[in-house]
């Protein structure tokens, strides 16, 4: 437990040091930052668009139930800063994100960072700050 | 584990965040990573500050994310009012570092949304130097309370006032003396422009004022200054993120200056005798990235927030009611 503290020390320094800079809309009125999500999953489809650049993935539970999960990134022109392409990720890969899930339950999250196929790790210009929890 | 690898496991940890933090907050503000900082202030040919790029050059003002005014009141010597967090410190009891407030200007991070409901919002209590009348205290709570969910910028609407220089995307500002007018063009909110008009003109008057968001802007220098004074606002546009009201009778007088060629000084007065009992000042510092240039950004595309936003009583605002 002891551990765990001050591994949630150091994960909260590197979660505020990873500060996106673009923001839309209230990003606590719809995610709860309390509701940490890391998945890995197939992209099943991509909507590469303002305000909020969206894409949709297959996720695989332990007993190989399949869910469909829609995540929120930036916008293009703020994914495009932080080293995005629109075909940084294609349909059909597998895919590995971290972010905060929807408040009300549903299968929609804010994706804060995505892990794309190729192992590199970019983040997703979320309207997530520090501020704006 | 025993207590003193605890400790020095923690010391490690708070180390390492310390060192994010500083090198976020220097990438951003007047330290390393904004070596313009250390240049001088750019001049127009007849010696009037250049607050825009150098013949040749790239360059944009990037604007930061103000999402709380109040935190930003200064007094008459340009120091802030609001107690200023310790950095890289957690709130007790928060249990999160918040206020990411005047960060590109280098300031504390961590803390600063007041206190109270383990909600992280304090509303008008936590803010007691912010000069609110009865009603706007009671609506900036109401904007506390349902997390902002209510914010016209949410609807892709323009901010108005000083909120433009608190819109985090890219802006730029265009004198031409020539013309006798100063452009600004903000990539953010909105893809929205201003134009101020530096030729002498006093505002419209009665009907000819209409009100609009951004307001009608008239604008002269005062020595290294750039002064605009603003009038005409409508009332569908928040002061900021965390939803300080305001009315059409705001009067902004803003306070351009470039102390050297990284650094935008932003300072607003803000007199609105129909929501705070006397006028209030803001200011922050907005850095300049030598290599950036305005993309495109258009807010009203897919804005799928509009379809998942629901009101008070959880029905959706916009689309069928939900079946009880």
């Amino acid at each position: 437990m002891k551990t765990k503290l001050a591994l949630g020390t150091a994960a909260l320094g590197l979660l505020l040091a990873a500060v996106p800079v673009m923001a839309h809309h209230s990003f606590a009125a719809e995610f709860d930052s309390n509701k940490p999500i890391k998945m890995t999953g197939t992209v099943t489809k991509i909507e590469w668009m303002n305000p909020h650049a969206y894409f949709y993935i297959d996720v695989k539970d332990a007993a190989g139930k399949v869910t469909n999960w829609g995540l929120e990134m930036g916008s293009p022109n703020g994914l495009m800063r932080q080293g995005w392409t629109r075909n940084s990720m294609k349909i059909g890969d597998e895919v590995t994100v971290e972010g905060s899930a929807a408040k009300d339950g549903s299968n929609i999250g804010n994706a804060r960072s995505v892990t794309l196929s190729g192992g590199q790790r970019l983040f997703a210009a979320s309207s997530q700050t520090p501020a704006n929890p | 584990m025993n207590l003193r690898r605890l400790s020095t496991t923690a010391t490690l940890a708070v180390a390492v965040s310390t060192l994010f933090f500083s090198l976020h907050a220097q990438g951003q503000g007047r330290g390393r990573g904004n070596a313009d900082a250390a240049l001088p202030t750019p001049r127009l040919a007849d010696g009037t500050v250049n607050f825009g790029r150098v013949a040749g050059e790239k360059g944009i003002w990037q604007v930061p994310y103000i999402t709380n005014m109040g935190m930003q009141l200064v007094d008459d010597q340009g120091n802030r009012i609001a107690p200023q967090p310790q950095r890289g410190g957690g709130r007790a009891g928060g249990g999160r570092a918040a206020g990411a407030e005047g960060r590109a200007a280098g300031a504390p991070l961590g803390g600063g949304e007041g206190t109270g409901g383990g909600r992280g919002r304090g509303g008008s209590k936590s803010e007691p130097w912010v000069p609110f009348q009865p009603w706007a205290a009671a609506v900036y709570d109401y904007n506390s309370r349902n997390d902002s969910k209510y914010d016209p910028e949410g609807y892709c609407l323009p901010p108005g006032g000083p909120r433009m220089m608190a819109t985090p995307y890219p802006a730029e500002i265009i004198q031409l003396p020539e013309q006798k007018r100063v452009i600004m063009i903000f990539e953010g909110a909105t893809h929205i422009w201003r134009e101020i008009y530096m030729d002498g003109r006093p505002h419209p008057t009665g009907d000819a004022l209409n009100p609009t968001y951004l307001g009608h802007s008239v604008g002269h220098y005062e020595g290294d200054a750039l002064v605009v004074d603003v009038v005409g606002f409508n009332e569908a546009t928040w002061l900021d993120y965390f939803g300080h009201p305001h009315t059409d009778q705001m009067h902004v007088i803003e306070r351009f200056t470039r102390p050297n060629k990284g650094t935008l000084h932003y300072e607003a007065t803000v007199d609105d005798p129909g929501a705070y009992t006397k006028p209030f000042k803001v200011a922050w510092d907005i850095p300049w990235n030598g290599s950036g240039e305005l993309t495109e950004y258009i807010c009203q595309e897919n804005n799928k927030y509009l379809n998942r936003l629901t009101d008070d009583f959880n029905q959706p605002i916009f689309g069928p009611r939900r079946a009880q």
